[in-house]
């Protein structure tokens, strides 16, 4: 797959997003897919921030440590990004009379970079244009290296402005002077990139955020309380941006606790409602967590991760919330864990989450994290056919209801533990939604007998969930479609990869890689995580020469979930947790590597050996 | 309150639970459990049309003895769930009941946003000036120096000057009634469903058990219905000096309140000319014209 990276450097705030935002969507409406990962301290205004974009005519969505083009707002930028340049890098400043450090001046000679001073206060000066414009006339200055067409940016950037003549005229004309710069000493300089799929073009630029929001509205969210948290902030944020076409109630609450009640409150009297914390703000929507699964409440909660413990890095990703979202709260009881991976996914499984949620009258944790939450994703529009809304036994009808009882509402013979749901103001019986132990109507009872029917009633739910819960999705590689019938001809897997949430996207970028052509490898992506499915993964581990696990936290918490579900341990891992995401060139490497080792070492894989047997 | 009055009114008899009450002899919570009842009987409403969230304390012991629609949650935390139930269905009027030790402790910060946002729903306050249901415990109402349970002498902490605290929240309706006058609690719990707004409600009530300094026969002696005696509860400074001097004579009854004051969900630009309530909107909805600007 042929691959450009761009990156845009510099103080937060100095407009690195606006740049790298015009420059995306130009590109994908020119044909191109292209990947957007930003990467920016915990404050406003300076601090090192950078926009990366990396662009292809194929399907990208992985970020390289290494770039082709480097563009610098300050010198500091200069300072911390060189060593990034691929051979042949283009460097694009503007620093005024910047002297290169001996060891940049050796780098650029090693590598054959090609170093650009654009005068950009010379031109705004002779423009009478203000500094802000400067953003534009980098932007033309770096469309005219990729080679692009002056008016596709004339019309984006004048969308704008379309209603502000003068200053409509004065960026046209920075424009121009952008786009026609040419750099005295290096001459005129184009970014070869490959010829464009005209697919893109009509394709969404989207973050995991939108995707989301897009998401929860579709499934028929209607209340939505949360209090701001990064990274979860920007889902609210869109929310919130969209209420007055949604026409949805929005509460920005006034803690993490308030927004898990509220919403629950709101699920309890019968609509859809959404929160979204992260971290340490989960912690504190845990004990609703608790709650709901005694009153046996549907509810979502989106737990978007960022490194910890406490606030760690707060605009840095991580997935280490796994077990958090797994094993937090009070008591024994059946939830569902599952998580996103990337646009499309964010958008695809809110309706399935509060589905999953009103089915079995549980909650539902939906992960997401950072890198998710705020990367920009080059989509194909949502197909709006494909979502169905259940409300599981949710009984509205009139008749129906006048037949219930009060002792229907938690019936501990209900078939899979699931008992008929009705909502307040319904002309029917009455229960108590009860917090503590109770009968079936919601009354308090706290015999031996009961309490272990209704515990059982509960956790019954758990088995029906986990016979039902889609299987994990395998990806083949192999290169090409001739190549991946190798998996269904029963051949042994060279390595087989497993992993969960925005790591599988890189992976599967990786497996695409032209070094992995014709390399029999598979991997095993998970979606639903608890209860978790294993007979999936046991059957591959029987046949593969060597698997690893991919995940971005320190103690490899899915594999921990695997062994304590089914015994099989994955003692090779590739763990990442300082707060970046997997990039592209880094994990090929780890791959590449674990490659040649099962080449050299045709030993079966120690670990499999303890693997039980599939179920 | 939104519900559609009925035209045939509920017999007190719908709102019996087959439960026993298991409240201590004397205890303030059997005076307060019955006039809720009258109150919503004598509003036409029955047991299914009405939403009634409980705290966690003796209060909510009460949540499995009567009937109607009922929610019993996690200690301080019901204004947040009841808000939300309402914001979800503006037609099912909703009540909550928590006890001065949630409320004025662990759910204080709740309490505030509660009668600053001015939700449109009824607030309960069960105030026995105790932990009754932890047996005995000082809450912030408590007065100072009082010996209680876990206290042995006395509580340090100065107690909470509850009243001017509400008031500082500018508050659309506060009203105290007195366990041992159902008629007062009555009247004031049928102004407060249908109030425009957060109707916050002090109840003053025994706990014969824990509470040996504000007894049932202390508050006899010195409650009074202000409103019987002249008392204009638009009359904010009259309501605030009434609300808070209560060293002599304790003033109860609808000691303020104002209507003209938009509720939340009234000030929810969005939400302003639909019919519709968020429960009845539940459905696969066309994002597609959301997405226009990102391609």
């Amino acid at each position: 797959m042929p691959r450009v990276s761009l990156k845009i450097v510099g103080a937060s705030g100095q407009g690195i997003n606006s740049i790298g935002a015009i420059i995306a969507k130009g590109l994908k409406r020119s044909g191109y897919c292209v990947f957007g990962y930003r990467e920016y301290p915990s404050l406003i205004k300076g601090g090192h921030a950078s926009y990366q974009l990396d662009v292809s005519n194929e399907r990208i969505r992985s970020t390289e440590t290494r770039v082709n083009v480097l563009v610098a707002l300050n010198h500091h930028g200069l300072g911390l990004n060189m060593e990034e340049l691929k051979q042949g890098g283009i460097v694009l400043h503007v620093t005024p009379g910047w002297q290169f450090p001996e060891h940049h001046r050796k780098l650029i000679a090693e590598r054959n970079l090609r170093v650009i001073y654009f005068p950009v206060d010379d031109i705004l000066y002779r423009l009478g244009a203000r500094a802000v414009l400067s953003n534009v006339l980098l932007t033309a200055f770096v469309w005219s290296m990729l080679d692009q067409d002056i008016d596709a940016l004339k019309s984006l950037v004048g969308a704008t402005f379309a209603k502000k003549k003068a200053l409509l005229e004065l960026n046209m004309r920075c424009i121009d002077e952008g786009y026609s710069f040419v750099d005295p000493e290096q001459g005129t300089i184009s970014v070869a990139l490959p010829p464009p799929n005209k697919d893109f073009a009509s394709h969404l630029l989207i973050t995991g955020s939108q995707a989301m929001g897009l998401g929860a509205v579709h499934a028929g969210v209607r209340l939505y309380a949360s209090y701001p948290m990064t990274p979860s902030s920007p889902l609210l944020s869109f929310i919130a941006e969209l209420e007055n076409k949604t026409r949805m109630v929005v509460k920005q609450a006034e803690d993490e606790i308030t927004a898990a009640q509220i919403v629950s409150g709101a699920m309890y009297m019968g609509t859809r409602a959404l929160t979204a914390t992260s971290g340490v703000g989960f912690d504190l929507m845990s004990e609703t967590l608790s709650l709901n699964a005694m009153i046996e409440n549907p509810t979502v909660f989106v737990l978007a991760q960022r490194p910890g413990p406490a606030t760690g890095l707060p605009t840095w990703t991580a997935q280490g919330g796994l077990l958090q979202a797994a094993n937090c709260s009070a008591g024994e009881f059946t939830r569902c864990v599952i998580s996103v991976s990337n646009s499309q996914d964010a958008f695809d499984l809110m309706p399935v989450a509060f589905n999953l949620a009103e089915q079995y009258q549980i909650s539902v944790v939906v992960l997401t994290d950072k890198q998710i939450a705020e990367a920009l994703y080059t989509q194909h529009p949502y197909d709006l056919e494909k979502a169905e809304i259940d409300r599981g036994r949710l009984v509205v009808d009139p008749e129906k209801l006048k037949a219930l009882k009060s002792s229907d509402r938690f019936d501990p013979n209900a078939e899979g533990g699931v008992s008929f749901r009705w909502l307040p103001g319904s002309d029917a019986a009455t229960y108590c939604a009860q917090g503590d132990e109770h009968n079936s109507s919601g009354t308090v009872d706290e015999s031996s007998l009961n309490t272990k029917l209704q515990m059982e009633k509960r956790l019954r739910k758990l088995h029906g969930l986990k016979a039902e819960l889609p299987a994990p999705h395998l990806s083949v590689g192999g290169g090409s479609a001739k190549t991946t019938d190798w998996m269904d001809v029963g051949d042994e897997i060279e390595l087989l990869v497993v992993g969960w949430g925005s790591t599988g996207e890189i992976v599967q970028d990786v497996m695409c890689s032209d070094e992995l052509r014709g390399r029999k490898i598979a991997y095993l992506h998970y979606t639903y995580l608890w209860p978790l499915r294993t007979q999936e993964l046991q059957r591959l581990a029987k046949r593969s020469k060597r698997i690893v696990l991919v995940e971005q936290n320190y103690q490899g918490q899915l594999g921990m979930l695997i062994r304590m579900e089914c015994g099989l341990d994955i003692p090779d891992k590739i763990l990442k947790y300082d707060g970046r995401p997997f990039f592209y060139d880094e994990l090929l490497s780890s791959v590449m590597e674990r490659c040649a080792s099962t080449s050299e070492n045709e030993e079966k894989f120690p670990g499999l050996e303890q693997a039980g047997s599939p179920s | 309150m939104n519900i559609a009055l009925q035209t045939q009114p509920p017999a007190p008899s719908e709102y019996y639970s087959e439960t026993k009450c298991i409240w201590c002899d004397g205890c303030g919570n059997y005076g307060i459990w019955t006039a809720v009842k009258y109150a919503l009987v004598e509003l036409n409403l029955h047991p299914w049309q009405v939403c009634l969230c409980y705290d966690v304390g003796c209060n909510g012991n009460g949540s499995d003895k009567i009937e109607g629609y009922r929610f019993h949650g996690l200690h301080g935390r019901v204004i947040p769930f009841a808000s939300g139930a309402k914001l979800a269905n503006m037609r099912v009027p909703v009540i909550a009941f928590g006890g001065d030790g949630a409320t004025f402790s662990e759910g204080i910060g709740h309490l505030i946003h509660g009668v600053r946002s001015n939700y449109p729903i009824t607030f309960v306050l069960h105030n026995n000036t105790n932990f009754g249901l932890t047996t005995g415990q000082a809450s912030s109402l408590t007065p100072q120096g009082q010996p209680m349970n876990t206290s042995p002498n006395g509580i340090p902490e100065h107690t909470l000057a509850s009243t001017d605290l509400i008031f500082s929240l500018s508050p659309t309706f506060v009203a105290r009634g007195f366990s041992g006058d159902i008629k007062l609690m009555t009247r004031i719990l049928k102004a407060a469903i249908q109030h425009r707004g957060f109707a916050f409600i002090e109840m003053l009530q025994a706990c014969p058990t824990y509470n040996h300094f504000a007894t049932h026969e202390y508050l006899l002696d010195r409650y009074f219905d202000a409103n019987a005696d002249g008392h204009d509860p638009s009359n904010l400074q009259q309501a605030k000096a009434l609300a808070t001097q209560v060293q002599d004579r304790i003033a109860c009854g609808i000691l303020y309140q104002r209507e003209d004051i938009p509720d939340f969900y009234d000030r929810l630009i969005p939400r302003q000319g639909l019919e519709t309530t968020c429960v009845e909107e539940v459905r696969r909805y066309d994002v597609s014209e959301y997405w226009k600007g990102l391609v």
